[in-house]
């Protein structure tokens, strides 16, 4: 139960920084994800694995509320399409996770799905650097839950590499692109 | 680390020396050699670290890297390839672990290739270019400079990840993308109107020569692959360079040596790019004959690309002309005798 409502939790936070172009939406919405896949990694992992993915979305979050775009900007006008898209990739996620693979650990399988997706989808269609290094230190996170994925004890270096990613990427100030 | 890798760290290394020796400009040269270490030590730690995700990591942090050093296209654009492929190789992982029908192996193939293909920037996820940009921040990088050590990494770690039953579809898939790229960056490379969108569908049309001889699971396949491999990396990239950093000095179009280039480039005899040719339609009819014919035909489409690129060096003059004559001693040295090589690689 646990579990689930984590996974729940981190879908949310992916969700948020798919629909927020404000720091404090961002910083929002990667806390929300390494919440949620901090207490996954715990239970996968243990708390090495889950420390440092709540350590990293800390570091994450900190840095965000540092630059872009002031507020929040949660939902702006003409956000509906990623508002359906944050919908149907829960949706979908959750039936691979639950309807079509089998065997234990589904709130994990709905987790590293969903977030993974979200995340590159939102640099996709993201084009303010904050946006997309806050997506990008966010698929770092839920990549590490990925290499978690189909193992009995998978070891904490991928927690830690992916918290240390997501921890400096946040902070990254992108040089402006010269005129051609 | 594996021994392909290793070699191909080697040869984007030697790449690299070539093209600080061989730069025109003292500042470019400076330039080239920081850069370069980077894209070396990232590629030799995609190489080093033990697993499939933790590379995924340096990828990512490559891209991120990539996409913050100066150049002229959007963060947005030189940012999106290296997520896209972090984002469908991760997915790929899932679904190779996952346990369920035999429908997620084959999406994790899918995953796996797809990931491939938009990490290096051939079809379907050419990276945008900008004649203007770079040759450092420019999607070169990741065609010709990381990608090779990425491919030979990410393939062979796919084969453990992935389920016996998936091993099929994914030589398959490579297989099919790769005679997609072969013949689309075969056109492309001799239609398209900037030179430098020229050069980028070459690499793309060699990249579909590797695909094809990645997914031949025989070992002329994979000796084919390394060798076009090395003709991407040590023939290529460096002649790639000389025509772009040289642009004013083009007048004089048709000489030996832009017929000679033009040889080189489409991987005539004695050349490097000749082995490989003959490797990998060796492996196609070992495998089903009528590929070898696709493969033939697709090899055709070289030619008028390879005379325009040829054309495109100009006359090299100085420092420029001894880096061509080295590029193309080297080939015909690795085209008639490539055994080192493929040894050195194991194969």
């Amino acid at each position: 139960m646990v579990e689930a409502a984590a996974a729940f939790v981190a879908w949310l936070g992916a969700s948020v920084v798919v629909l927020s172009d404000g720091r404090r939406g961002l910083a929002l919405g990667v806390a929300l994800g390494a919440a949620g896949i901090a207490v996954i990694a715990l239970d996968v992992a243990g708390p090495i694995a889950a420390g440092s993915i709540a350590l990293g979305g800390l570091v994450a979050a900190a840095g965000r509320l540092g630059s872009g775009r002031e507020g929040w900007h949660i939902m702006p006008a003409g956000s509906t399409p990623r508002l359906v898209l944050c919908i149907a990739a829960g949706l979908l996620a959750l039936w691979v996770a639950a309807g079509v693979a089998t065997g234990p650990g589904a709130p994990l399988r709905f987790t590293a799905m969903v977030v993974i997706g979200l995340s590159g989808a939102r640099v996709l269609g993201g084009e303010d650097a904050p946006v997309l290094f806050t997506a990008t230190g966010l698929l770092a996170l839920s990549v590490a839950l990925a290499a978690g994925t189909g193992l009995n004890a998978p070891e904490p270096w991928p927690f830690l590499a992916a918290a240390i990613l997501a921890g400096s990427i946040a902070w990254i100030s992108p040089r402006p692109v010269r005129a051609a | 680390m594996q021994p392909e890798a290793v070699e191909l760290i080697v040869l984007a290394a030697a790449a690299l020396a070539f093209a600080v020796a061989f730069s025109p400009r003292a500042a470019s040269r400076r330039e080239l050699l920081g850069k370069g270490s980077v894209g070396i030590v990232g590629a030799a730690a995609i190489a080093a670290v033990p697993t499939f995700d933790l590379a995924l990591f340096v990828v990512l942090a490559l891209g991120v890297v990539h996409s913050v050093v100066e150049g002229k296209r959007p963060l947005a654009l030189r940012l999106r390839g290296p997520v896209v492929a972090v984002t469908l190789l991760a997915l790929g992982a899932v679904f190779a672990r996952v346990q369920g029908p035999d429908v997620l192996e084959r999406l994790a193939a899918v995953g796996i290739v797809a990931g491939l293909a938009a990490a290096v920037g051939v079809l379907p996820y050419l990276h945008p270019i900008d004649p203007e940009e770079q040759l450092t921040s420019s999607p070169v990088v990741w065609l010709a400079f990381v990608g090779p050590v990425l491919a030979a990494v990410i393939v062979e770690r796919a084969q453990s990840l992935l389920p016996v039953d998936a091993a099929g579809a994914f030589g398959a898939l490579l297989i099919g993308l790769g005679l997609v790229n072969v013949v689309w960056g075969g056109a492309a490379a001799w239609l398209t109107e900037s030179e430098a969108a020229a050069w980028r569908y070459s690499f793309v049309a060699d990249w579909g020569l590797v695909l094809c001889g990645l997914g031949l699971i025989v070992a002329d396949g994979q000796r084919a692959a390394i060798l076009v491999l090395f003709s991407i990396v040590l023939c290529r990239l460096p002649l790639c360079l000389v025509s772009l950093e040289a642009p004013r000095e083009k007048a004089v179009t048709r000489r030996p040596v832009n017929l000679v280039v033009a040889a080189a480039l489409a991987g005539s005899a004695p050349f490097a790019g000749f082995a490989a040719r003959l490797l990998l339609l060796r492996a196609a009819t070992q495998l089903f004959w009528p590929l070898a014919v696709v493969l033939a035909a697709g090899m055709l489409l070289w030619l008028p690309g390879s005379l325009r690129l040829g054309r495109s060096l100009g006359l090299p003059k100085g420092r420029q002309a001894v880096g061509v004559a080295l590029v193309l001693a080297v080939n015909v040295a690795v085209g008639l005798y490539p055994l080192p090589l493929l040894l050195a690689a194991h194969l």
